[in-house]
């Protein structure tokens, strides 16, 4: 064919172990409409065919180093091609041996640069070389942190939405046409970037040279991108360990480095490590530690070779015509890689959620237009809708929900559930703070599950009481989600699983949870119905893979921070299994392998909530324990119904039918036998359980135990075995005669329907007005929270109207708030006793005692016995101070406050006192006293000296002042911040290891990746 | 077996249910302590003489204005008070304080512990009074009362008083209303561990018109029985019996009417004009009679429909002397002791049915009992060696007043507890009291 235009066109195809695309790359370059003046192959010592093939195709080759880079090989080329006449318009095309121009490719190019002899360099728009319809470059740039950036969305399907000539900053050197004169003026490809980036980086150049660099669309070529998609091994000079992806993040941050202006330059190496940070966590997520080293690496190897970028910086400078402004248009705007970015993950997360299924389309032939022209509307009815039962049911229990919490829309408390504080970051302080003001004072680790809330809270905005109410309110509808998700395994048929999913949400123990704030039994009652679905086969638990059993472990783990009765069950339930494969014997690879998988899902998720699962071992009653406060359980006969009892529970007259249908259910000949064998087993230990009283979380007076976390268990196997019975029963009742399963099934159904009618009807009457309330007036009076740092000795009748009882603690001026009842400290046993002798008039010394402890005021909250009022009033030590509507408070005589000095002459002084630490001035030698409970890590200095700690006749910590000076008094939390990073760093092990593996590139199929 | 395993399942529950009703150990929700409240005897005010009966030697005491908490045993049944006020720790059994002026008048009154309110009807402010109420605060804080004054003009403005921890304060009864006759007395402490008395001591010029102790009650009520009232029977020649003279207040805000019901050795009648007689709300009313029994004591029982508080007021006559005696109402009878040493009190029980156990320790240590019966009114001496008398039972809705005489003159003695048996809740300390 004749060649018409002016221009002269040079085709340098360098090859590299390219055996595999090459035949179709010389065929393209064969078979172009406007073929190449001259074609040279520069071959990097391939180790594959490619050599044969390029000689095959009679095309001139210039032999190269293996760890030739791709810049090299071009010189290479280039210092062979005849010397560049001035005047002319000669041309290089750059080809990659994996990428195949289309026929009009050249002739394209060409066409657009005809009329812009501004232009040094263009380049087609890049099509996958397996998908063709794939979109992937149609002019390139670079993202702050160093991504390539094409602007183009994963995966983005062609269809000519980006066709056009465009200005850009760069086009891929694959298919890339360059001026060779300028080329050469600007030296060719940097060195330094032996493959990737090095186009980005020419275009720059080519760009602050006064020059242009366009993409147009009309010129297309395929490109397998082989090398970033590791199909082949690179080896280029300075690819250190033959990694890709180093060499590519290395080169990027070269680019930048290189190329920016100087005053960019502090704020572009910050914005490069962190994001290289950002990454390696990522990859480490996803399991690959190589790229997350790569990533880390990259940044690592420039750093250290800071003269490089030097040279390189100072070299750039001698062609720059044009500021370096004016690349700033061709460089992406963050909100564009931020909504990228979001777009992107929004993806993968509906990928995830709503996987594509392939559907049949049906061809146009087939459908009737006209037909549609005479068929009626279908309009929304909601009649339709609501027999759907699904909507039906949810909108019923949404409907009994809102009716039962009309009381509960604002902040919550009551029953065991104390008030939230204001903001997440409250909840964080006490999750990490290592001393607490509680009582008088605790250095109890805090419970893990206030982390969990805290960071539920940030999806609220930081606001903790918000989340609670909608937590609180959303509570019964998640419940009711839950069973279903995992009901509708057991059943195809929705007229049995949604009604059982109904009552699993209206069951005893969800009411009683919800009215009395139980939040630990809440969560596991959505939790519980997740485990059987993660872990579907328990028995032969081997078939799981170390995933599932990890991501079980995070949900356990979750579980087991907001109750250790967790750690119980799974002690039951894994102990029993063991025990099941020791005795059956089992050939010892399998029986470990069962082994350790089984200790994992135990033993893991105790671990994760260290240290207070490990403080549990030596204060036991711990492991009975729920967040809030310690409230009372109902009685065993009530707990065997299923009924957990205590405040806002269900009558005892509503009984359910759990009992009953676990006890048909283990009869059973079907697959219902199994749960309830698992239900009869929960219940049991429930009923154990419910006759222990346990001492914990402030409360120094023996309280029954709640058993409702191990009713969840009996609940749900109950829930699950009926649905296992109600799917094949129909058959079976039609088809045979009258006998005892009609009666049985009646009757389970009249007790069923009885305790739906009398739960609804109690709950959304009675039930409102259970412990669980909004907006509740507070304790304590605000004249008495005004005066920090003091703690006062509160005083109350509590209880039911029958059952009062005279109750009291130390308060540091506020009511209490969520995770302060679960670090809270027992009674200091002379505390005790004056408060006794406090009530019952024999206490002539409460008032030294309570001084002692730094207890400045008592206060006895109305309503309260006048009689005990006036004995208080009667006692020597106590000046009454006022007395209103919200009760009477009396001052304690005497020297005392937080940190009380004592000099040599027995003179006491009060300090002032910060928070926790504090610093202030002694005036002299003595005694300090602190006023809070005895722990290691109190500490004073002066002068940089720790003073000598001791205990007082009070077990109070007392440090011996020798001179007078400025002291410090601080906490050291040392210990507990050693704690919280060992719980950080066992988070993120078991988060990797539950979250899904990323592949590496040459992991990834062709198919998925073009 | 095919149903072993669910029958080992089923078993296995209830086993569990079995074990855990059997071995709850779930402990009470609160516990109590037990204990007496220590008790306080009036003090004795110049001119006068106290001596306070106690039931065993052992019984520790201290004088209020002791600071220490120290106290010591009396080492004798009957002890001499020359000024203070005494804190007596009696462990039940009541003590009795006697005080008399020579020549004068005597009365008597229980030690008794702290009270949250009393009323006290009786005293006069006039020109005669020499009365004094007294407020003793046996605490180790500072104590406020308030006293609030009824007369038969009007209700008076209520007066406040600060005592000292460990004090006690006299003042004379006519300041709480300077010149009226009839007088009810309320006395509120609003804090403090306060005990109040009054003492009306009458006398004209030089000439003493007698004097007793104004026993109190604790609250107004519908029903109110005053079960010994003494008849001091007119010598062989003599007309006039003793007069007697009903006191009778309604604190509220409603005019209310009352019947007075004379029980007696000889029935029981509404005397005439007793009968729905009406009387002014806040308003002290005073009323005269005389009725004719042969007993040397009776009881009256005045009831109303709104509540009131009353005491009569019995003239009496000894050795020449003009004397009175204060009536006031008692509680429904329980079981209770009193000590009684070097006394001989005649006790009155009124009410509808009685019968009474009772129980009397000497003092060489025996124990005698009685049971009391009868209908309206019985009377029963205690033997002159007695210590204590114990209430062991009372049939229901009877009461009972002691009435003593002595060289000096007559007084009356409610039989009630004056330390009654207070059970304390033992506290928990619990952080739940920290939340709504």
């Amino acid at each position: 064919m004749a060649i018409t235009d002016r221009h002269l066109v040079t085709a340098i195809v360098v090859t590299h172990d390219g055996e595999t695309w090459l035949p179709a790359v010389v065929a393209a370059l064969a078979s172009q409409t406007r073929p190449a003046d001259q074609i040279v192959a520069v071959d990097t010592a391939s180790i594959d065919s490619s050599t044969k093939l390029i000689k095959a195709a009679r095309i001139a080759l210039i032999a190269a180093d293996r760890d030739c880079g791709f810049g090299d090989a071009v010189a290479l080329a280039v210092a062979k091609m005849p010397k560049h006449i001035e005047g002319n318009s000669e041309w290089i095309w750059l080809i990659h041996d994996d990428c195949a121009p289309t026929p009009t490719a050249l002739e394209k190019l060409l066409e657009a640069i005809d009329d812009r002899p501004q232009v040094a360099m263009v380049g087609p728009k890049l099509l996958g070389w397996h998908d063709r319809t794939h979109i992937l470059e149609a002019g390139i740039s670079i993202a702050g942190n160093g991504a390539r950036w094409t602007g183009l969305e994963t995966d983005e399907y062609d269809q000519g939405q980006h066709d056009g000539i465009h200005d850009v900053l760069s086009v891929s050197t694959a298919g890339a046409l360059i001026r060779r004169d300028i080329f050469e003026e600007l030296g060719g490809f940097d060195s330094n970037l032996s493959l990737f980036r090095d186009d980005i980086d020419f275009g720059w150049r080519a760009r602050v040279a006064g020059h242009g660099v366009i993409a147009t669309t009309a010129a297309v070529a395929h490109h397998a991108q082989a090398s970033a998609s590791e199909r082949r091994s690179v080896d280029v000079n300075g690819a250190l360990l033959h990694r890709p992806l180093l060499l590519d993040r290395r080169n990027a941050a070269y680019v930048l480095l290189a190329n920016s202006s100087w005053w960019m330059i502090p704020w572009l190496s910050i914005q490069l490590l962190a994001s290289a940070m950002v990454r390696s966590i990522g990859y480490l997520l996803a399991k690959l530690p190589g790229y997350a080293a790569d990533e880390l690496l990259a940044v690592g190897t420039l750093i250290i070779q800071p003269a490089e970028i030097v040279r390189a910086r100072k070299f750039r400078k001698t062609k720059r015509l044009v500021s370096s402004r004016v690349i700033s248009s061709y460089i992406p705007p963050r909100w564009s890689q931020i909504r990228l970015s979001a777009a992107r993950i929004a993806e993968v997360i509906r990928a995830k959620v709503i996987p594509v299924t392939e559907s049949s389309s049906v061809s146009v032939l087939n459908s009737l237009e006209e037909e549609d022209l005479l068929v009626p509307t279908q309009r929304f009815q909601i009649s339709k809708l609501l027999k759907n039962p699904a909507i039906f049911g949810f909108l019923s229990l949404a409907i009994i929900t809102l009716i039962q919490s009309r009381n509960r829309f604002g902040a919550l408390n009551g029953g065991a559930l104390v008030a939230s504080p204001s903001g997440a970051r409250d909840l964080w302080g006490i999750y990490f703070e290592s001393w607490h003001q509680v009582g008088m004072g605790s250095s109890a680790a805090s419970p893990a599950w206030l982390a969990v809330v805290a960071l539920a809270s940030t999806l609220f905005l930081g606001k903790t009481p918000l989340l609670i109410t909608i937590f609180f309110l959303a509570a019964p509808l998640l419940i009711m989600w839950s069973g279903h998700s995992f009901l509708r395994k057991l059943s195809n048929n929705q007229f049995i699983t949604i009604p059982a999913s109904f009552l699993y949400a209206l069951s005893p123990v969800v009411l009683a949870s919800v009215n009395s704030g139980r939040l630990a039994t809440l969560v596991a009652l959505i939790i519980a119905p997740q485990i059987p679905m993660i872990l579907s086969d328990w028995k032969q638990v081997e078939t799981n893979n170390w995933r599932r059993i990890y991501a079980l472990t995070i949900l356990l783990a979750v579980l087991t921070s907001f109750t250790l009765i967790t750690t119980l069950a799974s002690l039951g339930v894994i102990g029993f299994a063991i025990f099941s494969d020791y005795n059956e014997k089992l050939e010892k690879p399998l029986f470990l392998a069962r082994l350790y998988k089984r200790l994992t899902l135990l033993i893991f998720p105790f671990v994760l909530v260290a240290p207070y699962s490990f403080e549990a071992l030596i204060r036991p009653s711990r492991f009975l324990a729920e967040p809030g406060l310690n409230l009372a359980g109902g009685s065993t006969a009530l707990v065997l119904s299923g009924n957990p009892g205590g405040a806002g529970s269900l009558p005892w007259w509503t009984v359910s039918p759990i009992l009953l249908l676990l006890i048909i259910a283990l009869f059973s000949s079907s697959n219902a036998r199994s749960f309830a064998q698992v239900g009869i087993s929960f219940l049991s230990a429930a009923v154990l359980f419910s006759s222990l009283s346990i001492t914990v979380h402030g409360n120094s007076a023996g309280t029954r135990t709640w058993v409702g976390t191990f009713l969840v268990g009996a609940t749900l196997a109950s829930v699950a075995a009926g649905v296992v019975i109600l799917d094949r029963l129909r058959t079976v009742l039609i088809a045979s005669n009258i006998h005892y399963r009609h009666i049985l099934a009646g009757l389970l159904l009249i007790i069923t329907s009885l305790y739906s009618i009398s739960s609804v009807g109690w709950s959304i009457t009675a039930g409102a007005d259970s412990p669980v309330q909004s907006n509740m007036k507070g304790v304590m009076p605000a004249f008495l929270t005004t005066e920090a740092d003091t703690k006062t000795l509160v005083l109350r009748e509590v209880g039911a109207e029958n059952s009062k009882s005279i109750q009291y603690y130390i308060s540091r001026g506020e009511d209490i708030s969520l995770g302060e009842p679960d670090v809270a400290p027992g009674q200091v046993r002379a505390i005790e006793i004056a408060a006794q002798e406090l009530i019952d008039g024999s206490g002539i010394n409460s008032s030294q005692v309570f001084s002692s402890y730094g207890i400045k005021y008592v206060f006895v909250k109305n309503p309260f016995s006048r009689n005990v009022i006036r004995t208080i009033d009667g006692l020597g030590g106590f000046a009454r101070t006022s007395a209103t509507s919200a009760g009477v408070v009396w001052r304690v005589t005497g020297v005392t406050g937080r940190i009380i000095f004592t000099a040599k002459d027995g003179t006491r002084s009060v300090l002032e006192a910060g928070e926790v630490g504090a610093r202030t001035m002694v005036y002299g030698p003595g005694s300090i006293t602190l006023t809070e409970t005895f722990d290691r890590s109190w500490q004073v200095l002066q002068n940089g000296y720790r003073l000598d700690r001791a205990k007082d006749e009070q077990s109070l910590p007392q440090f011996q002042v020798k001179e007078a000076g400025e002291i410090s008094l601080i906490h050291d939390g040392t210990i507990r911040r050693a704690w919280l990073s060992l719980q950080l760093i066992a988070w993120t092990l078991a988060i990797i290891l539950a979250a899904p593996a990323g592949r590496r590139k040459r992991e990834i199929s062709v198919k998925e990746l073009a | 077996m095919k149903f072993e395993k669910p029958f080992l399942f089923l078993s296995a529950l209830i086993a569990s249910f079995m074990i855990a009703s059997g071995v709850t150990t779930v402990s009470k929700p609160s516990n109590y302590s037990e204990s007496y409240p220590v008790v306080v005897c009036p003090p004795t005010l110049k001119g006068l003489t106290s001596q306070i009966s106690i039931s065993s030697r052992k019984v520790q005491y201290q004088r209020l204005e002791n600071r220490s908490s120290k106290t010591v045993p009396f080492k004798a049944l009957r002890f001499p008070v020359t000024k203070d006020s005494l804190v007596i720790s009696a462990q039940g059994t009541t003590p009795l304080i006697w005080q008399s002026r020579a020549g004068s008048w005597a009365g008597g009154t229980l030690c008794s512990g702290p009270s949250s309110a009393a009323w006290f009807v009786g005293g006069t402010a006039n020109v005669t009074t020499r009365g004094r109420l007294i407020l003793v605060n046996s605490g180790l804080s500072d104590a406020i009362v308030d006293i609030q004054s009824y007369t038969e003009n009007a209700k008076q403005p209520i007066k406040s008083v600060n005592l000292k921890s460990k004090s006690f304060m006299q003042f004379s009864i006519d300041t709480l209303a300077p010149g009226d006759k009839a007088l009810a007395v309320h006395v509120v402490p609003r804090s403090g561990r306060v005990n109040a008395f009054m003492i009306d001591e009458q006398g004209a010029g030089l000439k003493a018109l007698g004097g007793d102790f104004v026993n109190s009650y604790p609250s107004a009520a519908k029903e109110v029985v005053i079960p010994a009232i003494p008849n001091q029977l007119p010598k062989k020649g003599e007309k006039a019996s003793s007069l007697h003279t009903l006191r009778i207040l309604t604190p509220g805000d409603v005019n209310t009417t009352f019947t007075l019901e004379v029980l007696s050795a000889d029935g029981s009648f509404v005397p005439v004009g007793m009968s729905s007689r009406s009387i002014d709300a806040g308003v002290v009313s005073e009323f005269s009679f005389k009725p004719k029994i042969s007993a040397s004591a009776f009881a009256v029982r005045i009831t109303s429909p709104e509540p009131i508080v009353a005491s009569i007021s019995s003239s009496v006559t000894l050795s020449g002397r003009k004397d009175f005696v204060w009536s006031t109402a008692t509680p429904p009878l329980t079981p209770m002791s009193i000590a009684v040493t070097g006394l001989s009190p005649l006790i009155a029980f009124a009410g509808d049915s009685i019968a009474v156990k009772v129980q009397t320790k000497l003092i060489n240590g025996k124990t005698i009992s009685a049971v009391v019966k009868g209908s309206d009114i019985a009377t029963w001496r205690v033997p002159e060696n007695a210590r204590s008398i114990t209430i062991i039972s009372s049939s229901k809705g009877v009461f009972a007043g002691a009435l003593i005489a002595s060289s000096n003159g007559y007084g009356f003695i409610p039989i009630q507890n004056g330390s009654a048996l207070t059970r304390v809740e033992v506290p928990n300390s619990n952080i739940r009291v920290l939340n709504p």
